[in-house]
């Protein structure tokens, strides 16, 4: 939910449950302030009726529906005002209505009037429908008001928080840059922002150290390994019998094995620091006829059948670099897990690059193939790596990349589209 | 030939050193970008092997400084730092050929004699061992006189045994002359083996000695002198 939505929520509720609260308490004061008012208003009218008898009005004359006139021995005290609620026959609505009645005694000129004045008291169901209605007003008002004003003022409060968002969507690691946010005045948003500010920083500082790490250790393997390899080779000039042969044959290939095990290390980094960005759009068919035209006495001579079936004009968005790693990865691994006398068969349209070869059937889930140094045999110069390279491949550029094994029949599939 | 290795590590330049002895190449060593200034303005040299990671500076400064001479050697760029950026740059900025480290001894004195060709004799080279001749601006190979009906991969094979005769050559530094990374992870080299035999029988056929011989398993030598 989004947070503008949660606070205009919170604030109707606030708002309903304040209206509800406060409708009852006016309520409360509606009624006795029109009961007091009442009252004074009734007060009046017996002084007024008072006064008319004062200047000699007959009393029985001034007798009506509202008005009731006694009279009382002179000898009783005279009686203050006194209101009470009570039930009296009303005519225009021709039934028993409550009603205010106030009533006072007077002495004049020898005689003792008890005057009393009724009038009739607004029902309680009135006062409740004016309240309602008017709470019902002030809450769509309200309604209006943050639907309008609220929200526009909180979206333009929240917007440093929102830039904040923003910027932290588009972080990548890539471009190598912090971020940067301006001061909104809002302190909590400074904060935060502060604390991002130096998270990033501290974030790309240690991607760069990783990744110089991963280039120095490429690098410095790199060097001592050529070293080997370099004594190896003169030593191999040297006079020597067949038992150091042997061993220097051996110390040579595992001295190979790991400058590869460097290198594509060192390459899946690269792919997964995603250093080979701006890809451009490249003709795929003509890479992979030059790599397999590069390939086919190396096929030829291993004994194997090339099949293709390559169609014209196949683009593809992908480092041209990349493109040409993942196409020798694709195809010396068919040429390496193959069988003798088998084949390979190489299809390229639109939609799909496929790889497939014939090989032994696999004891291994083919997915598990695409982990590194996961390999189905133990081939000791297999490294176990260039199904991940291709794997990484794929990932990076957002391509599916699906190995599997029916049979005898291994494919390596790269959807395009 | 005369040529100026710069390179930081002593003993990689040691190996180098002494392979190039071997087949008569006078190879020099500067270990820094200043040593090796200092050595290109007092002597000349055919070839500057140039390694870009140098403890006191980017070997791609040297190189410029290098090209803005007056008849500058080729240059040959050996580096560990094996991107992309690295090759073309280097290339875009005039070096003859970029040879990613680690590389097999035998094919740098392959890429070196291919530049030497190629900028000294113009390509119009011929190279010669015994009764085998091989043209460069024609692409052929002879026996006696006799043509030799190569593939291009034998071609390249034959030109690289003979740049490299009398040295064993491993078999791993055979495959990866003539394929690439394309056998980085191959189990075996039978392919090595194959082509080989189709070597030794067309040149045994056109009338030549088998010069080639199996080394234990480890690889082949082309003898100059089989016996």
């Amino acid at each position: 939910m989004k947070l503008i939505n949660i606070i205009t929520l919170v604030y109707l509720s606030l708002t309903l449950a304040g209206l509800l609260i406060g409708g009852f308490f006016i309520y409360l004061k509606i009624d006795s302030e029109i009961e007091f008012e009442m009252g004074r208003e009734l007060d009046r009218q017996v002084d007024s009726v008072a006064d008319q008898i004062r200047r000699g009005s007959p009393y029985q004359g001034l007798v009506d529906d509202r008005l009731e006139i006694e009279l009382l021995p002179l000898n009783k005290a005279e009686e203050p005002l006194y209101l009470r609620d009570t039930l009296a026959f009303h005519d225009p609505n021709d039934k028993q209505v409550k009603q205010l009645k106030a009533s006072k005694s007077f002495k004049i000129d020898g005689q003792h009037y008890r005057i009393s004045y009724f009038n009739l008291l607004l029902e309680k169901d009135d006062i409740t429908e004016t309240v309602v209605f008017t709470m019902v007003v002030v809450f769509l008002l309200q309604l209006a008001f943050i639907g309008f004003f609220l929200r526009r003022i909180s979206n333009r409060v929240f917007r440093p928080f929102k830039n904040s968002l923003n910027q932290i969507q588009k972080f990548n690691f890539g471009s190598n840059e912090p971020f940067e946010f301006s001061e909104s005045n809002i302190m909590e948003f400074d904060q935060l922002n502060e604390f991002l500010m130096r998270m990033s920083t501290k974030l790309l500082k240690d991607y760069r150290q990783i990744k110089e790490f991963s280039e120095n250790i490429s690098h410095e393997i790199q060097t001592p390994t050529s070293v080997v390899r370099g004594k190896l080779e003169h030593l191999m000039n040297e006079d020597i019998s067949e038992k150091q042969a042997e061993l220097i044959h051996s110390a040579y290939q595992n001295n190979e094995r790991i400058q590869r095990i460097v290198r594509s290390l060192s390459l899946l980094a690269k792919l997964e620091n995603n250093e080979f960005e701006t890809p451009i759009s490249i003709n795929l068919t003509d890479l992979l006829k030059k790599n397999l035209d590069m390939t086919k006495e190396l096929i030829h001579v291993s004994g194997l059948d090339l099949e293709q079936d390559i169609q014209e004009e196949v683009y593809s968005v992908i480092h041209p670099f990349i493109a040409e790693v993942m196409i020798q990865n694709l195809i010396s691994n068919a040429v390496k897990h193959n069988v003798e006398e088998g084949w390979i068969r190489v299809q390229l349209n639109s939609s799909f690059l496929l790889v497939e070869n014939s090989g032994v059937p696999l004891k291994k889930n083919p997915e598990e193939l695409l982990q590194r140094f996961k390999k189905e045999s133990n081939k000791t110069e297999s490294i176990g790596l260039g199904l991940a390279i291709v794997n990484q491949i794929c990932k990076t550029y957002q391509l599916s990349f699906t190995y599997t094994s029916e049979g005898a029949i291994h494919s390596a599939r790269i959807s395009l589209s | 030939m005369k040529i100026l290795l710069v390179e930081d590590n002593e003993e990689l330049a040691d190996n180098v050193v002494r392979y190039l002895d071997q087949v008569g190449i006078l190879c020099e060593t500067a270990i820094t970008h200043y040593e090796a200034e200092d050595k290109l303005l007092s002597y000349t040299y055919d070839c500057v092997l140039l390694d870009l990671m140098l403890p006191d500076g980017d070997g791609l400064d040297l190189l410029n400084w290098i090209k803005s001479k007056a008849n500058s050697p080729n240059v040959l760029i050996i580096s560990a730092k094996n991107s992309l950026d690295d090759k073309i740059k280097g290339l875009d900025q005039g070096a003859d050929d970029y040879l990613a480290k680690p590389f097999h001894l035998s094919e740098l004195l392959a890429r070196l004699k291919a530049i030497y060709r190629r900028s000294k004799l113009e390509g119009s080279d011929e190279l010669k061992l015994g009764e085998i001749s091989v043209q460069f601006n024609t692409f052929q190979a002879f026996v006696n006189g006799n043509l030799l009906d190569l593939t291009k991969k034998e071609y390249d094979l034959l030109i690289f045994l003979i740049t490299n005769k009398n040295r064993v050559l491993g078999k791993q530094a055979i495959a990866q002359h003539l394929w690439g990374d394309y056998t980085d992870d191959l189990a075996n080299f039978d392919f090595v083996y194959q082509h080989m035999k189709n070597l030794r029988k067309k040149i045994c056929e056109a009338g030549g000695r088998d010069y080639l011989k199996t080394v234990y398993g480890i690889g082949y030598k082309f003898e100059e002198n089989p016996s």
